[in-house]
């Protein structure tokens, strides 16, 4: 049974094309601006209409609302509410799983620990550094509990230090929960460092498809040359 | 240098000073014994309760058209969308006489739903009908620039993270258009409290009946009765002035409701 399955998707951006994405498996995209990056990760979250078809294990998704798939989406510009605090930023995803409000803070409370961003929990998007917000966009990505994660750009706005310490932290928690992940970004570095296997997209059509670059070990998950 | 300095104020002075000026006319205009004789006068008491109510009625009924109506407009696209603006913007521009014909004829016994006019026409309901024509235009028009500058993609994410299109908009796009709707139902509650034309039109000018602020101060007036329009015109001033006060007092950031943890700021 596939993590992730894509048939034939496509719309007036991206030429049909297929994927398909074993369970636990970290793809990345990589392409140029424009080449359909993002458009293929918000088909895959049920954001836009589309042809072909996408199945998440045997379960089909076409069609079905992006409230109703069990996905985790980090969009690009991460959009955390600026009315709610970081844990109000987690708590809002678990009102309608029919957890108990005991249940929704411990689930909040440990996730926050998991991401390294508990010691902000009641500050407001706005009071936070830029790591911090992309380490809280990633808590609310997965407090859910989501069987696929899909990552758009997630740290590229941040400084080398802090982007290598966040895809040590990232590979190592999504490799720990076997969540299958697709990830978009135009850094061949970050997708080598996040992902098993990369694919390249340009000008809507999907070209190639290589394991990740020898440079990187297969424990660390670190780039020698980095 | 010191003198184009000067210049530069003059114009703020001025249209300060002439505010000022007309209030002060205004407020010391009486002997404080006959303006409080007249703030406690049954017809100023009844003006005030009328207005209050019907004022309140009518932002009800505009929240409740113009808040969905400003979403609509603010997320989608549609075939004559700029016409149907334009329309919506029509009752701030145009006389409220003229709403007000437009609005009797349409209620009228050779209008096209008299059963409705019988009961509206010339009667506190059709206070209510004017004040809520006007103010739903407000209410519309600041709710639509609200919503619309606010990122879809906040919704969009939302939907991804398990919440229901309705909830989405309910706990992230209200809360964070809040002070702006907020600033939009006290706007439309003001311009409600002191509308007078379209008033006077489709609920007419009876003394205890259809009286409310406005209208009271034009009868008064009319009946040489200016204590009772002075304290009338006073009220309806303070009122305007608390309401501008407490838009002005909104900027104050709130608890999480997700949470009810305590201002992060105050807390870091």
């Amino acid at each position: 049974m596939p993590g992730l399955r894509l048939e034939s998707v496509g719309n007036a951006v991206l030429a049909p094309l297929d994927l398909t994405l074993a369970p636990g498996e970290a793809v990345a995209v990589l392409g140029p601006s424009g080449a359909g990056k993002s458009t293929l990760l918000r088909i895959v979250a049920g954001l836009l209409p589309h042809r072909g078809r996408v199945f998440l294990g045997n379960e089909p998704m076409t069609g079905r609302a992006p409230h109703r798939r069990p996905i985790g989406y980090m969009s690009q510009d991460l959009h955390l509410f600026p009315h709610l605090s970081v844990a109000g930023n987690l708590h809002l995803p678990l009102l309608f799983t029919g957890l108990s409000r005991a249940e929704r803070t411990a689930r909040v409370a440990q996730t926050l620990k998991t991401c390294a961003i508990a010691h902000r929990a009641t500050r407001r998007p706005a009071h936070l550094s830029g790591g911090e917000r992309q380490r809280a966009a990633l808590a609310r990505a997965l407090v859910r509990g989501p069987r696929l994660l899909l990552l758009d750009e997630p740290f590229s706005s941040l400084d080398p230090t802090t982007r290598r310490t966040l895809w040590r932290e990232f590979d190592t928690l999504r490799r720990a929960a076997g969540m299958t992940a697709l990830i978009v970004t135009h850094d061949p570095e970050e997708a080598a460092a996040l992902a098993d296997r990369t694919v390249t997209l340009r000008a809507g059509e999907l070209h190639e498809e290589r394991t990740t670059p020898p440079c990187f070990s297969s424990t660390t998950r670190r780039c020698a040359a980095c | 240098m010191r003198a184009l300095s000067l210049l530069a104020w003059a114009p703020l002075a001025l249209i300060v000073a002439t505010i000022l000026g007309a209030l002060a006319a205004l407020a010391l205009h009486l002997p404080l014994a006959t303006l409080t004789a007249a703030l406690a006068d049954p017809e100023t008491h009844f003006a005030l309760a009328l207005s209050l109510r019907t004022s309140l009625a009518a932002l009800l009924i505009a929240l409740a058209l113009g808040v969905p109506s400003a979403y609509l407009l603010a997320r989608r696209r549609f075939p004559g969308k700029a016409v149907v603006e334009t329309i919506l913007d029509l009752p701030m521009v145009t006389p409220p006489l003229v709403a007000g014909i437009g609005l009797l004829f349409l209620l009228g016994r050779d209008g096209p739903i008299p059963a409705l006019g019988r009961e509206m026409l010339f009667a506190p309901a059709g206070v209510v009908l004017a004040q809520a024509y006007v103010a739903t235009s407000v209410v519309t028009r600041s709710a639509r620039a609200a919503f619309g500058a606010i990122d879809p993609g906040f919704a969009a994410n939302a939907g991804t993270l398990g919440l229901p299109p309705f909830w989405a908009f309910l706990l992230v796009e209200v809360p964070m258009a809040g002070r702006a709707l907020l600033s939009a139902a006290i706007l439309g509650w003001a311009r409600a409290l002191g509308e007078f034309g379209a008033t006077l039109m489709v609920a007419g000018a009876t003394r205890f009946h259809t009286e409310t602020l406005p209208m009271a101060i034009f009868l008064n007036i009319a009946s040489g009765r200016t204590d009772v329009a002075i304290a009338c015109a006073l009220v309806l001033l303070g009122l305007a002035f608390a309401l501008l006060l407490a838009i002005r007092l909104l900027a104050g950031e709130r608890a999480d409701p997700m949470t009810e943890a305590p201002d992060a700021r105050l807390a870091a």
